[in-house]
């Protein structure tokens, strides 16, 4: 049984212009995503700027309305009418420590306000959950009755995980949770959220643009291009041999404290997600892009056990090659 | 930039339709028949009757509504009820008055804003500043129908330096204009002086000193381009206090524009005159905006495409 | 802290932001006044206010000729006293502008929240209508409507002025909610399954009803002037009750007789308009505070003779602070290194760490109250504390470029890139514009952008991110400057962007042979980039030293931490993170003793007392650390893990 599904989930914002505002157009932010989640597992979600990880996140808790595709949450179809219950039992982290929690609100409210919600029982059970949940996520309880402005980064982050975990959700989706705090202190947050998941058999799906915290956090990779997911694998099968361009790219770039390497690097620009180029997304910036590329959109395959990948040549170079080689485009790049 | 243009030409037409429509519905909101206002108390119902046709007001609302209509694109705003004379004729010939008199009053205000505020930006919190934003407090807070009796009082009637009322040479102009500015300066004041101070906090000021632009110029080009932008639709803005306060300061200093216009008809209760003056000045704001709109779009070209 | 304790601190805040406001504090008991005489106007007044006495008509005040005490402002043309008129007059006036304030306000509040919130047709209908009334000014607009009525009492003002200003407060309090509606703590409460109420109500109205109080103000003060404007024309309240601007309107009528009797009134007006403004721009400041940034006029130190260096850059003991009410900030505290031709110096540290402080006293370009008190920064044998500004000015992107973290902000929004590079060269470079344009093309193709002549008719809110920070290198690079600061410059990229752009700069500083100083958070960056890593922590200079030793021999327990912050990347799974514990020092509250001592898994009672100074652990290899002097061993043998 799959703990939570996503099949061929869609989500278009119209790009409206003219006097009328007329729709000219759709910005394709999350363009048939399909998923599979574990329970107890962590999936990450990596990608860059404006490639729909965090749509896909928001279409998820309906916070953004899908149109369309299915979500399935153990094996039962979610609609709009299940939202409450959806979100009882789907918690989100955002990025952002500073415009995540409502800033005219003490930190015990903040904590306390998801069991209110949720109607659970009196205010002495809901401060003794409050209580026990700041101990948990490393809040002294006598700054309770402050204010988010009164705490640094970190701490605020940790007040948004205590939130999330209060009404013991199932399943957490961190989007970007980590990326605007410093070095020293993401690796406490992490850490957290390992801790976390041992003690509450939580199932998370980690979203960021930094490969580094999604390897550390994950079992599964999955990777987006351009609303689409272009490979999906285990990690440490993603980070020794990539199989999609794409991932090759992101892998070299990322910066390393270990010896120098060939970087392979990419022309121009990610794509306008309004206009995305024909075929693959990604052709115009591959370094091994073919006549086909151009021409047809390559579908999400397993070419490996476990390990998926929307490339036309995927196994181009035959197994065993070095992830971290450079790749020439040899010949029918137009 | 033409899209731009389309789209804003569309709303403001879009606005002038709803003006027009939302003048015909205030004037006739008032509460009793304006036949019987019009006449003194105690005229016979025939003669109420009679008024009645010759107003108009005899017919169904939405007849009148068409009629009105219908006789805008020719200038006919009917007839005033003092004399019978054409709305749109008086209003032609008493508005350029007006917008005279505003033009020189924003010009001014304008001027003297800048210098303030820009004086006050660059001293920020000094002396300069502080005396700059108290006096700028007590003028927001000095009535402009005082002001210019005051102004009258002293310049006129005691020291008999100017002419107390009426248009006449370019002295006529002074005390009006004061008054005006005045009104006009503190708003104008303010925004100069904090979107200067804004600017100057912009990144990209400081990283045009990084690379070694001269500060003469960093004033002159890179800060006031961006500072300026709050200005132009604060005088957009503005040009309401003009058009709407023409009412006031036109009545202190018998000056004979749209104002005088306006007020006059109010006393008389002139209904067409007061439809036509209220229509015209509603328009005329609303076409100033666009022209600013358009200023606007063509310094920032973030709106413009 | 307790809840009660809470609520003294708002108090206590309100306490010192009034004591610190003198003017709003004279505003609000001016205002006090002006409203305890309105409400107490039947008890105060001598005279009823209608109570005509022919007999004593047009008397002076009490200290002019003729006037007597009976009559302390004297009387009006039918005989009746003025002190008791303009006494009900504020009573009247302020009760209209009062009730209109609320009217307005509460309408236009509620229209305000709903249709920011729930957007759709209803808020398309109702914001059409309010274009449409705004295009009547409102002056015109209240005059109309009140000059045609019949009668014309207190509660048809108070419709009038009420109903013509709702938009105004709907425009802003939507405006504001559309702009919180977006904010992720809203999303967040969305995300927790609350009710559209439950998120409205507890959620976006704590955060947004601020702007409406203000607003209410400035509304009050205006409307106390057209209560009075209205009468004055005798438009406002039917006669005879008694009205500021009637009593003005007499004054006018009687001005040569009595010149004092329009002076009353317009007192009266400007100073209970002037004290509702003050009272309006405290609140204003209060729930809104601005903060004033910006750039510091530079203050050169009092010259004297630098120590003369072979090296581009030779920083001394340099010392920067910013002084601020609550304290003195010290934000670079005694930072050395040098920097010789050609070589790439990487800087990291967290925020706080005084890196970017410390680039920006390096150019002289310290936002303000920031200043540089103290050590020497020569570069190519002038000492850039101490330079007159005008060759400070001159060396400034001649000679030092930099650039900065968000390229987009950087660049002036509403100049092209050609006006802005031909600009920088023509200053720098003596050319004329024809010979510019070319360099900028030139400039711009040496930074690897393919199609400059679009570029540069371009604005910068038209190119990507990647493409502004390429322009920004181009400015900064095409007149060819000894030493580039380079803050942050990848930080906001993408990294196949980062990585693209990274390399770009290499070459092009490899191919000019500029010196560069890089500053970054992210250590791994240095790993390919520099020649020397300097490790900043707390405004201090923890360790530097050749790259390829800090990174793998690193000597301090926080160069330590943060290597071990980032290995992630190549540990995957299993490994546990070490994590640094706690959170960077705030600058406001520096401790005695090492910065890093509160955690560091090493500290010592030493540390806690005594701050390390830097000591040499290697071939040009420093770091500020009490385990280097007493124990060496003990950091080498806790240090990695």
């Amino acid at each position: 049984m799959a703990f939570l599904e996503v099949r061929d989930l869609r989500k278009y914002f119209p790009v409206r212009r003219g006097l009328l505002g007329r729709t000219v157009g759709w910005i394709r932010a999350v363009d048939g995503v399909s998923l599979t989640l574990d329970e107890g597992e962590t999936l990450g979600l990596v990608g860059e700027s404006g490639c729909g990880k965090s749509t896909l996140v928001q279409t998820i808790l309906f916070l953004e309305r899908p149109t369309s595709g299915e979500i399935r949450f153990l094996d039962r179809r979610v609609t709009e009418r299940d939202v409450r219950e959806l979100r009882r039992r789907i918690q989100v982290v955002f990025q952002d420590p500073y415009t995540s929690l409502p800033p005219r609100m003490r930190v015990a409210d903040i904590v306390a306000d998801p069991l209110r919600i949720h109607g659970h029982a009196d205010e002495a059970t809901i401060t003794a959950k409050v209580r026990a949940l700041l101990q948990e996520v490393g809040l002294p309880w006598d700054r309770r009755h402050q204010y988010p402005f009164q705490f640094s980064g970190g701490q605020r982050q940790r007040i948004g995980i205590a939130r999330a975990l209060a009404i013991d959700p199932s399943l957490v989706l961190a989007d970007e949770a980590v990326s605007a705090l410093d070095v020293s202190v993401q690796a406490q947050i992490l850490n957290l959220f390992r801790d976390l998941q041992e003690r509450h058999h939580l199932t998370y799906i980690f979203v960021s643009h930094d490969l580094g915290v999604v390897r550390y956090m994950s079992r599964r990779i999955a990777v987006m291009y351009v609303g689409k997911i272009v490979e999906l694998a285990p990690s440490e099968d993603l980070s020794a041999r990539p199989l999609h361009p794409y991932t090759r790219a992101l892998l070299s770039a990322v910066p390393s404290l270990e010896r120098r390497r060939e970087r392979i690097r990419l022309r121009g620009e990610p794509p306008k997600p309004t206009d995305p180029p024909s075929g693959c997304a990604f052709h115009p910036r591959c370094p091994i892009a073919q006549a086909i590329c151009a021409r047809d959109v390559p579908e999400l395959r397993e070419w490996l056990p476990g390990r998926y990948a929307a490339c036309h040549f995927a196994l181009a170079e035959g197994p065993g090659a070095d992830a971290a080689a450079p790749r020439t485009a040899q010949g029918g790049a137009p | 930039m033409t899209a731009h243009l389309a789209r804003r030409t569309a709303q403001m037409l879009l606005v002038v339709y709803g003006v027009v429509t939302l003048t015909f519905i205030t004037v006739r909101l008032v509460p009793g028949d304006p036949a019987r206002l019009m006449e003194p108390p105690g005229t016979p119902e025939t003669i109420i009757q009679l008024v009645r046709q010759q107003i108009g007001t005899d017919k169904p609302l939405h007849v009148q509504y068409g009629d009105f209509l219908a006789g805008l694109p020719r200038g006919d705003l009917g007839k005033s009820f003092r004399g019978g004379r054409p709305v749109g004729e008086l209003i032609a010939a008493y508005l350029p008055n007006t917008l005279l008199l505003g033009i020189v009053a924003m010009a001014v205000a304008t001027a003297l804003a800048s210098i303030i505020g820009i004086g006050a930006a660059l001293r920020r919190n000094s002396v300069v500043d502080r005396a700059a934003l108290f006096l700028v407090a007590v003028a927001q807070s000095t009535p402009n129908f005082w002001l210019g009796v005051m102004l009258v009082l002293v310049f006129a009637v005691q020291l008999r330096w100017l002419p107390a009322i009426d248009m006449s040479g370019p002295e006529s102009f002074v005390l009006p204009v004061a008054t005006l500015a005045v009104t006009l300066l503190p708003l104008l004041v303010r925004t100069v002086r904090q979107s200067f101070i804004d600017a100057l906090g912009d990144d990209h000021v400081r990283a045009a000193r990084a690379r070694g632009i001269p500060e003469h110029r960093v004033l002159l080009i890179h800060v006031l381009k961006v500072a300026s932008l709050p200005l132009v639709t604060l005088v957009g803005l503005q040009a309401g206090f003009v058009l709407g306060g023409s009412v006031v300061v036109e009545s202190i200093f018998n000056w004979p524009g749209i104002g005088t216009l306006a007020l006059k008809a109010i006393q008389d209760r002139d209904f067409p005159m007061i439809q036509g003056t209220v229509l015209v000045i509603a328009i005329v704001f609303t076409l100033v905006n666009f022209v600013v709109d358009l200023v606007y779009a063509a310094l920032d070209p973030r709106i413009r495409y | 802290m307790s809840a009660p304790d809470a609520r003294a601190s708002a108090g206590r805040r309100l306490t010192v932001f009034l004591l610190a406001r003198k003017s709003t504090l004279a505003g609000l008991a001016l205002f006090a006044v002006v409203t305890l005489a309105a409400a107490f106007a039947p008890v105060l007044s001598p005279y009823d206010p209608l109570e005509q006495d022919l007999n004593r008509v047009l008397l002076p005040p009490a200290w002019a000729d003729g006037g007597s005490a009976a009559h302390p402002l004297g009387t009006d043309p039918l005989g009746r006293d003025l002190a008791s008129r303009m006494l009900w007059g504020a009573r009247l006036s302020l009760l209209i502008s009062v009730a209109s304030v609320l009217l307005g306000g509460g309408l236009g509040f509620i229209v305000g929240i709903v249709t920011g919130y729930f957007g759709g047709w209803l808020d398309a209908v109702l914001m059409r209508i309010g274009d449409v009334q705004l295009a009547f000014p409102f002056v015109l607009l209240a005059i109309a409507v009140l000059g045609v009525s019949p009668e014309r009492t207190p509660a048809q003002l108070i419709g009038v002025l009420g109903l013509t200003t709702w938009i105004v407060y709907a425009r802003v309090v939507r405006s504001r909610v559309l702009s919180e509606r977006e904010k992720d703590y809203v999303r967040a409460a969305r995300a927790l399954g609350a009710s559209s109420a439950r998120v409205l109500l507890r959620y976006v109205l704590p955060n947004v009803w601020q702007v409406a109080p203000v607003i209410g103000m400035l509304y009050l003060g205006f409307f106390v002037i057209v209560e009075s404007l209205l009468s004055f024309l005798a438009l406002g309240l039917t006669p005879p009750t008694p009205s500021w601007g009637s009593i003005l309107a007499d004054g006018r009528q009687f001005m040569m007789v009595t010149p004092w009797m329009p002076i009353f009134p317009g007192l009266a007006i400007l100073l209970t308009v002037l004290s509702i403004n003050l009272v309006a721009d405290g609140m204003a400041d209060y729930f809104d505070p601005k903060l004033m940034k910006g750039y510091a006029p530079r203050h050169p130190l009092p010259p004297r003779m630098a120590i003369a260096s072979d090296k581009v850059l030779a920083v001394r003991d340099l010392t920067t602070v910013f002084r601020l009410g609550a304290g003195v900030l010290t934000a670079v505290n005694r930072v050395s290194f040098e920097l010789g031709s050609g070589q790439v110096l990487g800087i990291v540290g967290e925020s706080g760490s005084g890196k970017s402080v410390l680039a920006l006293s390096i150019i002289q370009l310290l936002d303000a109250p920031g200043a540089v008190t103290e050590g020497e920064i020569v570069f190519l044998g002038k000492d850039l504390a101490r330079v007159s500004n005008a060759e400070m000015t001159g060396l400034r992107g001649r000679r030092i470029g930099m650039i900065f973290q968000n390229a987009g902000s950087s660049l002036n929004p509403v100049l092209t890139v050609g006006y802005q590079l031909v600009e920088t060269l023509r200053q720098h470079l003596r050319l004329n514009s024809e010979a510019a344009r070319t360099k900028a093309r030139e400039a711009l193709e040496m930074v690897g952008i393919g199609d400059p002549d679009r570029v540069l008719r371009a604005y910068p809110f038209q190119l990507s991110g990647g493409m502004q920070q390429r322009v920004m290198i181009a400015l900064a690079m095409s007149v060819q400057p000894a030493l580039l600061i380079a803050d942050e410059p990848t930080t906001a990229l993408d990294v196949t962007t980062q990585a693209q752009l990274l390399e770009r700069l290499d070459e092009l500083r490899r191919e000019l042979g500029t010196s560069v100083i890089f500053i970054t958070h992210d250590i791994a960056l240095l790993a390919d980039f520099a020649d020397v890593v300097m490790v900043m922590y707390a405004g201090q200079v923890c360790e530097i030293g050749p790259r390829g030793r800090v990174i793998r021999e690193p000597r301090h327990p926080y160069t330590q931490g943060l290597l071990n912050s980032v290995s992630r990347v190549r540990a995957p799974g299993t490994n546990r993170l070490s994590a640094i514990p706690g959170d960077p020092p705030d600058p406001m509250h520096p401790s005695t003793g090492c910065p890093f001592a509160p955690r560091c898994a090493y500290a010592m009672a030493v540390c806690r007392e005594v701050n390390p100074a830097r000591t040499g652990v290697g071939p040009g290899h420093e770091a500020a650390c009490h385990l280097l002097t007493s124990t060496p061993e003990a950091v080498a043998g806790g240090g990695t893990s």
